[in-house]
């Protein structure tokens, strides 16, 4: 036997404990966190809600809960809970509604469900992160967003056989299937990749649900967080609306107080006369002047379209749109002017209607009567009577009635209340705990200095300190007083608020890590990757202990003109593909820009001696940590 | 009895044979062109390859991306419509999603729902961004790139290169790529002829046997040169056709056919590319479009009179009688770069243009619009 010496012995720990770590993360990150949440709370966490095709059930899917639970609308109770897959975040129904169709979003997967006998039929899988999902008209087909995977599957039911995929764009959310059965809409949560000092432009993907091909990509420039999709009735003009957050990123954030930095509203897609098939796109803010309604969210018309519920989550708000009034807006202002105008809701909004915690989505009667908004946050259905559009009551969906410290501080994670005017709340820069995909002038006054890109909140517990400066030694820091001063200009959030914050930031889980064999094994390409990473002392900044962060700064090259310092945070590598863009100003589109871009100096590791399939290699390596 | 149950046997083979003889021996002829080139809306009059979507049909040129339709060019997509470069060399379009895929000097572009999205050497892993040639089979995307082949994964967005590291090339300069359900099959200048097999994955390498540049010692032996410009793979036929500056080579899986044009009526041993479709080949040469019946050994070429604005169109039977016809519109040019079906119907890339062939009157044309309405380029 031949005797290793201690830098091969070394580096085959090192091998063994990154395999381990690769593959425990998983299951600690991936099931044990969330699960400990659930066991911790009990929460169900409802997300979503949709009436049977008969109009005398409300299907409510809740994430926490793994279940899609059964309202009977006439009682208002809660008749039936069915499990289904981990996370779940939405439902369709087969066109006879025999047939109910859940997205999980961490199982990969899609349940189906009898309507009539409420049991599972079958499981089918789906892409990265499922997401929206609806049948078409025939009911042969399944069409299901891939929030990680960035894809539609495209499922035929006959045989729950995956037909294709469809590229989407960025983060696709929600979708909707047209009236007339020829498209299928997909919102994307982020805006495209691109210049780190530019506005966003985000993507409504249309396909062409005869040919399933994508038919267009509709761009819309200046916002990102496109949500629930709506169609007004034919006799309103088939609009489409979708709700948006509108960020003025290139601004300093700094500036909140002058108001107008976080801007929530919705898009108005008017069939065009001009061009067969596309769309006049508006942009309606729903904010008043000095008031925010920030989270805009779920989306519904009145089935006669003359009313447009929308949804502000993060302001516990429904707003009801005058559609008449909405196009009369439209009509009145030019286009580039409509975007940035703060007076618009006041000239359509009828009614600001106050809903439980955290309202996400909102599901209309076929009568049009009621309206039933889905509070996240509270376990709770509010339901509205359209007829005097005011709060006629609350549906308990069954969750616990006492608030633990992590429901304490979720729900304060989603309040924009502690933010000057409502504008903005921690979840609105980190929607689903994740990133927003684009850079900020945070805290320099300066406009274009120090831009940062935004940082994912997920499984950062143990990765202290926090901003990517590192200035902040941990996240009572970072969540209290420099929040209340620099972002949400106010008193900000006392004591015990502070620790009810800070305990539920610390507990958000890390996703499955959906490039990692489920048994931990590498492929050939991980395997050589892993290699150069430890060959490349990679894990000198980047230690696998500590979720490959060296919990400090460190000059790697990577500032530019605007930087004030050349010192950054070492970020932690966890999940890395779910990051884009990458470095500390979001100047690297991708992970392979890091190196082929910013290193030209070779601080970032000595990198310029690699081939392009080490550079693969390596790449491949880091998806799967 | 016997004997009649033969005889009838003898009669009714003899009938077949003339059948299939007869279906085998209905070579396609063309006699009718519509070119597009610069003087009838082409960015730029060299073409480098021609793709069929459906009723449309996509032009790579030197100066950007066509979608022709209804006869006429609807549109052309350049960089700053967001193509990764304006020289577009290969096109592929992915029937299922119904995305377009070009290979151009400056990267990789997706072209989905009207918008680009480009892959490159320095933003993704594409060994090169000089891509000569782009293939779609089910989730995986092939490019034949100047440093290997690259493949990604379209579910996984992982990219894996072959090049003259972890595969049987000489060198790492790809040219073509033809994809089958189970293999993938590679053009590679130097290199020779490639089979990847997409289960297995591994390599079979075909190489001119006598190694020699200039010469070819035994016709078919095997490839007939390493030098290989472009690939095609027939289903109907299951045979690879592989085309070279020296002449054009089949292989049937046991026996190689080669084709050179001082033993047969093939126009030209330099060839660019190489199609074949029922018993068809395409040589697209230097010379002009080279048709071989392979099930007849049949010849025609088509190229441009020598005199006049007509073309000609050479026919040579196997036993080699020479037929020559002319006809009054013509390839758009001789230098050919490469060729595509559409039904009956041929598009044909040039040097100085793109050409839609059509045959006879007498046959059916999958011709789109009002040919009338269409005003051809003149040559």
């Amino acid at each position: 036997m031949s005797k290793a010496t201690w830098p091969q012995m070394l580096r085959v720990m090192a091998g063994v404990l990154v395999t381990a770590l690769a593959a425990g993360w998983v299951a600690d990150g991936g099931e044990l966190q969330a699960g400990t949440r659930k066991a911790d709370a009990g929460y169900l966490t409802p997300v979503e809600a949709k009436f049977s095709v008969d109009g005398t059930r409300l299907y409510v899917v809740c994430e926490d809960a793994d279940a899609l639970l059964v309202v009977d609308v006439r009682t208002k109770k809660v008749v039936q809970r069915v499990a289904v897959g981990h996370k779940p975040k939405d439902v369709a129904q087969s066109p006879s509604g025999q047939r109910l169709y859940v997205s999980n979003e961490w199982s990969d997967n899609v349940t189906e469900i009898d309507a009539k006998t409420l049991q599972v039929t079958r499981t089918i899988p789906a892409g990265w992160g499922p997401i929206g999902l609806t049948t078409e008209r025939s009911g042969k087909t399944l069409y299901v967003a891939n929030s990680i995977g960035n894809d539609v599957s495209v499922i035929e039911l006959a045989t729950g056989a995956e037909k294709k995929r469809l590229a989407s764009w960025r983060s696709p959310h929600n979708v909707l299937l047209s009236r007339d059965g020829r498209y299928v809409f997909v919102s994307n949560m982020l805006g495209h990749l691109g210049p780190w000092d530019q506005a966003p432009v985000s993507e409504l993907t249309v396909i062409d649900a005869e040919k399933q091909i994508v038919a267009q990509r509709i761009q819309v420039p200046g916002v990102i967080e496109l949500r629930h999709v709506a169609e007004g009735p034919a006799a309103e003009g088939d609009d489409l609306i979708i709700p948006f957050l509108r960020p003025k990123n290139l601004n300093p954030l700094i500036q909140v107080s002058n108001g107008w930095i976080l801007t929530h509203g919705i898009l108005v897609l008017h069939p065009s006369r001009a061009a067969k098939g596309g769309y006049e796109v508006a942009q309606v803010l729903l904010d008043d002047i000095d008031a925010y309604y920030a989270g805009a969210n779920g989306v519904a018309f009145t089935p006669d379209g003359s009313r447009v519920l929308v949804t502000a989550s993060e302001a516990n708000v429904v707003s009801v749109i005058d559609s008449v009034k909405l196009k009369q807006r439209i009509k009145a202002v030019p286009a580039e002017q409509l975007a940035n105008r703060l007076d618009s809701a006041a000239t359509l909004i009828l009614k600001r209607l106050e809903t439980g915690a955290n309202p996400t989505a909102v599901a209309v009667s076929r009568r049009g009567d009621r309206a039933y908004v889905v509070n996240r946050l509270d376990d709770s259905l509010t339901v509205v009577n359209l007829t005097s559009t005011r709060v006629e009551g609350r549906i308990d969906l069954g969750g616990p009635k006492e608030e633990s410290t992590l429901r304490k501080g979720e729900k304060l994670f989603h309040s924009a209340k502690f933010c000057f005017q409502g504008q903005f709340a921690c979840v609105t820069c980190h929607p689903d705990n994740h990133i927003d995909g684009v850079s900020w002038n945070l805290e320099t006054p300066e406009l274009g200095k120090d831009r940062v890109a935004n940082r994912t909140l997920r499984g950062i517990a143990e990765t202290a300190p926090y901003k990517w400066n590192g200035h902040n030694p941990d996240l009572e820091t970072q969540c209290g007083p420099r929040i209340a001063k620099f972002l949400f200009h106010s008193e900000g959030f006392d004591k015990e608020q502070l620790a009810d914050l800070v305990a539920f930031i610390k507990s958000i889980p890390i996703p499955p890590n959906r490039h990692l064999a489920a048994d931990g094994q590498l492929t050939l390409s991980q395997e050589r990757g892993k290699n150069i990473f430890f060959q490349k002392n990679c894990d000198n900044c980047h230690p696998p202990a500590t979720h490959y962060t060296a919990l400090r700064s460190f000059d790697v090259g990577t500032a530019n003109k605007y930087d004030t310092s050349g010192m950054f945070d070492v970020p932690q590598l966890d999940r890395i593909y779910e990051k884009p863009p990458y470095l500390h100003n979001g100047e690297a589109l991708t992970l392979e820009e890091i190196w082929t871009v910013f290193n030209n100096e070779d601080k970032h590791g000595v990198t310029s001696d690699m081939t392009k399939e080490q550079l693969n290699d390596l790449i491949e390596f880091l998806k799967t940590l | 009895m016997k004997y009649r149950q033969i005889a009838l046997g003898t009669v009714t083979g003899l009938m077949l044979l003339l059948c299939a003889q007869s279906r085998a021996q209905e070579s396609p002829i063309y006699t009718r062109w519509e070119n597009f080139t610069s003087a009838n809306g082409m960015p730029d009059d060299k073409v480098f390859q021609a793709a069929v979507d459906g009723k449309r049909v996509w032009a790579g040129t030197e100066n950007g991306l066509v979608l022709i339709e209804k006869g006429k060019v609807q549109k052309v997509y350049k960089p700053e419509d967001g193509l990764a470069n304006r020289v577009v060399t290969g096109i592929a379009v992915d029937s299922a999603s119904g995305d377009v895929w070009l290979a151009t000097f400056g990267g990789l572009s997706r072209l989905s729902g009207g918008e680009f999205k480009n892959y490159k050497n320095l933003s993704s892993g594409l060994a090169n961004d000089i891509v000569y040639a782009v293939a779609v089979q089910g989730e995986f995307v092939w490019a034949a790139t100047t440093a290997g082949i690259s493949r990604l994964n379209t579910r996984t967005g992982e990219w894996a290169i072959f090049s003259e590291k972890n595969a049987p090339m000489h060198e790492p300069w790809s040219y073509g790529i033809a994809v089958t359900d189970k293999k993938v099959y590679f053009a590679v200048w130097g290199g020779g002829l490639l089979e990847y097999d997409i289960a297995g994955g591994w390599w079979k390498p075909y190489n001119d046997p006598d190694g020699e540049m200039e010469i070819v010692l035994f016709q078919n032996q095997g490839l007939l040169h390493d030098i290989v410009s472009n690939v095609a793979y027939n289903p109907q036929t299951n045979m690879v056709w592989a085309s070279t500056y020296f002449g054009l080579s089949g292989y049937d899986g046991h026996n190689w056919h080669n084709y050179l044009s001082t033993d047969s009526a093939l126009a030209s041993d330099f060839i660019n590319a190489v199609q074949s479709r029922g018993d068809g080949v395409w040589a697209c040469t230097d010379k002009g479009l080279s048709y071989l019946n392979f099930k007849t050994g049949e010849w025609i070429t088509y190229r441009s009179a020598e005199k006049g604005s007509g073309g000609e169109i050479v026919i040579t039977t196997a036993d080699k009688k020479v037929e020559h016809r002319q006809s009054n519109t013509t390839l758009a040019h001789n230098y050919v770069l490469n060729m595509t079906f559409q039904g009956e119907d041929i598009w044909v890339a040039t040097a100085k243009g793109l050409s839609h062939g059509m045959r006879e009157p007498n046959h059916q044309s999958n011709k789109e619009g009002n040919r009338n309405e269409h005003k051809s380029a003149s040559r």
